[in-house]
């Protein structure tokens, strides 16, 4: 069970997650959003745009990050690296796109429709070393030291447990990996008609 | 990410991009060490942990 929550909330937290993430995968993030997703995004976190010409525009569009995780370091040909909250695939395929064939990519979300659209972006793309499931952070579905880096966006803030999420990410990290994370924080005290409130999770 | 095994962990900046009055986004790194004895060395030697480094620019701010 997630911690200060009971199976009721946390599930249907998990549920409204869910629900969301999977209208943004039918119908886009217009407005679902404070802040720019898709090309607008990108650019003001100054994402590789030289790497990404050839994504397609539904890709693009599909961008939801609310940071840059590759500003934070390098990630070279021939690593394994393993998205977690992967949405549409596009941080994973950017990702395949900088290890190149000889690597290979992990991407899991919770939400079913965005695994089925990543898996397109992938296939679009003839990414066949990037690979996508459903998963949750909390419980990955990857053998201990499998991952030279692990990268996530927007994400963490989502999870239950997040202890237990970080925790999983240094477990299939190998030694001496990496963790490139991006994520929502609370920069001020949130008002007390506010603070606890169960839709906070998925507005 | 201390608690969870992590080194070199650290808050790294704000990314500019708010979903609330209260919330912003930011970047964070973290390592896993290369094997359990050098953890353990770090631990012995370590009275104790820092705290991740924070605000070297403030929020709003890349």
């Amino acid at each position: 069970m997630a911690p200060g929550l009971s199976d009721q909330e946390a599930a249907l937290i998990r549920e409204s997650i869910r629900d969301k993430y999977s209208r943004v995968a039918a119908s886009g993030a217009v407005s679902c959003f404070q802040y720019p997703t898709g090309q607008e995004g990108l650019r003001q976190q100054q994402y590789p745009l030289d790497l990404i010409r050839d994504f397609p525009p539904s890709l693009i569009d599909s961008f939801l990050g609310v940071g840059n995780p590759f500003s934070l370091g390098p990630i070279y040909q021939g690593e394994a690296v393993l998205d977690i909250g992967c949405g549409a695939g596009f941080d994973a395929l950017l990702a395949a796109r900088m290890v190149g064939p000889s690597g290979r990519v992990a991407g899991i979300d919770v939400t079913p429709a965005m695994i089925d659209k990543a898996r397109e972006h992938a296939a679009a793309l003839g990414m066949s070393h990037a690979e996508f499931r459903v998963g949750e952070a909390e419980s990955l579905p990857f053998p201990d030291d499998a991952f030279h880096v692990v990268i996530s966006n927007g994400v963490l803030n989502l999870t239950l447990d997040k202890a237990r999420a970080l925790a999983e990410a240094h477990r299939v990290l190998k030694p001496g990996g990496r963790l490139l994370l991006a994520d929502m924080v609370l920069v001020a005290a949130l008002p007390p008609e506010l603070a606890g409130k169960i839709d906070n999770w998925y507005q | 990410m201390l608690q969870t095994g992590f080194t070199r962990a650290s808050l790294t900046g704000y990314t500019g991009f708010k979903s609330s009055p209260y919330t912003e986004g930011a970047l964070f790194y973290g390592e896993k060490l290369v094997d359990r004895s050098a953890e353990e060395a770090v631990s012995a030697q370590t009275p104790q942990l820092e705290e991740p480094k924070t605000l070297e620019c403030p929020p709003g701010r890349t």
